[in-house]
């Protein structure tokens, strides 16, 4: 390898490297910082939710619709709407959720029933202890 | 005093050259018309943004906890504080207009062409750079508005699989749209944007004055009797001089514009500011019929009516990436639209689209 082309070779390197390492604390320095990953519990008393109403709270900041379904039982349903990220309100009176930035509808198990999300809502685990609803 | 300036600049810099050179002497196409004043005022308005965005950062504070108070001590404490807001907010939304104005303005002349596709490439670009302002604008206020706006605005990538959500959550900072995520757009808005799009407006007008105005393509010029096929700066010696009378053209146009900037201020203020804008952020309530910026109505609205998130934003960006190397595309040589009646066609059926999905997007 003749001298000329082995420099210019070494100072490709070492711009790659010198960009490389740039760059690299610049992606951790902008990434996201790592959430806690402990599942936290959220607990309520069966009565606060009445039948065929809804009730909305916030585990770990995730905003979610709890509601008592009649004949089906209680569910839990994220309100994140799967579409853009708008939040969706429980409607009585149609006996399904809306979400009302796109008008999508979703049923009361989550599923999409008309409108643009490609997915249904997220369900979260919901345990019925004696009085209390567990989530999470 | 004056003169004593003028000799020690002259003997310096060579000021009397420069100013025959680059303004009295450097002529502009005869048939030149209004439309050719767009670009100007629309850096006018960039100027204007500047200068009360400048006003702004001394009152307002960066943080989530503060950030909405701050700008309602602006509005309704801070002497004139209303006005420069105002003017901000509705310089930012005129802006727009005139950079669009000036995008279909050389779109429908065909000054796009040879030898001006960097120049269309570096104005579509400042296109996407002015969106991009509003964008990271909108959620400064920490409102209801820019809360949900910037929400939908920063889930858009999720479509995408694989990339999606971690370039989502590289937008946000975060899971959902927080202190962090203002921060960010706080810093994308004052710092990054002004410098890229200076350089943009830089690189846009050296390339301009270097390969000459365009002329307007309806009647003969010289530039269609000789094809070009080498650098060659297009000069119009029998044109007018750019100074005084060209920029006599370019301050009426200024002026038309800042009448209509304080028309919207003084009489409908509330215009750009629905009470959604006055309400602070609450990251558990999404206001009923929440819409995007007029500028982002047709894409919304585009967006609404596809089923699939995917294909609705693929084809956005394939109709955007067409509009930016449209002059690599359109590559017949006649400029003028009148003797292109399919390029004509596309022209007309577009913005009316355009208009059309904006009108759905508002009402529907």
């Amino acid at each position: 390898m003749k001298r000329r082309k082995f420099l210019s070779l070494l100072l490709t390197i070492l711009g790659f490297t010198a960009a490389g390492s740039f760059v690299y604390p610049l992606v951790r320095f902008l990434a996201p910082a790592e959430g806690k990953t402990k599942v936290k519990q959220i607990s309520l008393k069966k009565a606060e939710i009445l039948l065929g109403e809804a009730k909305e709270i916030a585990l770990d900041s995730i905003p979610i619709l709890i509601i008592n379904r009649p004949g089906k039982g209680v569910i839990a349903l994220s309100r994140v709407c799967s579409h853009l990220g708008c939040l969706v309100d429980y409607n009585k009176i149609q006996n399904n959720v809306i979400c009302p930035c796109h008008g999508a509808i979703f049923d009361l198990e989550g599923n999409v029933v008309s409108g643009p999300p490609p997915k249904p809502l997220q369900r979260f685990p919901l345990k019925v202890e004696g009085e209390s609803i567990v989530i999470g | 005093m004056w003169v004593r300036i003028k000799n020690w600049l002259e003997i310096r810099i060579g000021l009397e050259d420069l100013i025959r050179a680059q303004l009295t002497e450097y002529r502009v196409p005869k048939n030149i018309n209004i439309t050719y004043t767009f670009g100007f005022v629309a850096l006018t308005a960039f100027l204007i943004q500047v200068i009360t965005g400048f006003f702004l950062l001394v009152y307002y504070i960066p943080y989530s906890e503060t950030a909405f108070r701050s700008i309602q001590d602006l509005m309704n404490t801070v002497p004139y504080g209303w006005l420069f807001r105002q003017m901000h907010v509705v310089g930012s939304n005129l802006m727009m207009v005139m950079v669009l104005l000036h995008t279909l303005s050389v779109f429908f002349l065909g000054s796009y062409k040879k030898p001006r596709e960097l120049t269309w490439i570096l104005g579509t670009l400042m296109l996407l750079i002015t969106v991009t302002f509003c964008v990271s604008g909108y959620l400064l206020p920490w409102s209801q508005l820019s809360y949900w706006a910037t929400t939908i605005a920063t889930t858009i990538p999720t479509a995408f699989p694989y990339v999606g959500d971690t370039i989502s959550r590289f937008m946000k900072g975060s899971e959902q749209v927080s202190g962090i995520t203002l921060n960010r757009f706080f810093a994308i808005h004052v710092m990054l944007l002004p410098l890229i799009i200076s350089i943009l407006i830089g690189l846009h007008i050296f390339l301009v004055r270097r390969i000459g105005i365009s002329p307007p393509p309806f009647g003969k010029s010289a530039e269609t009797e000789r094809p070009r096929t080498e650098y060659r700066h297009e000069s119009h010696p029998d044109g007018y001089p750019f100074f005084p009378d060209f920029v006599l053209k370019e301050t009426i146009m200024v002026m038309v514009f800042c009448a209509v900037m304080f028309f919207f201020i003084s009489f409908l203020p509330t215009f750009f500011l629905p009470e959604e804008a006055n309400t602070p952020a609450d990251p558990f309530k999404t206001p009923a019929h929440i819409k995007p910026e007029w500028y982002l109505l047709a894409p919304y609205q585009m967006l609404k009516i596809i089923p699939n998130k995917f294909l609705g934003i693929s084809l956005q960006l394939i109709i955007l990436l067409m509009f930016i190397l449209w002059p690599f595309l359109d590559t017949i040589e006649e400029k003028n639209i009148f003797k292109r009646p399919r390029l004509r066609g596309l022209f007309f059926f577009s913005l009316i689209l355009w208009i059309g999905f904006t009108i759905w997007g508002k009402y529907s």
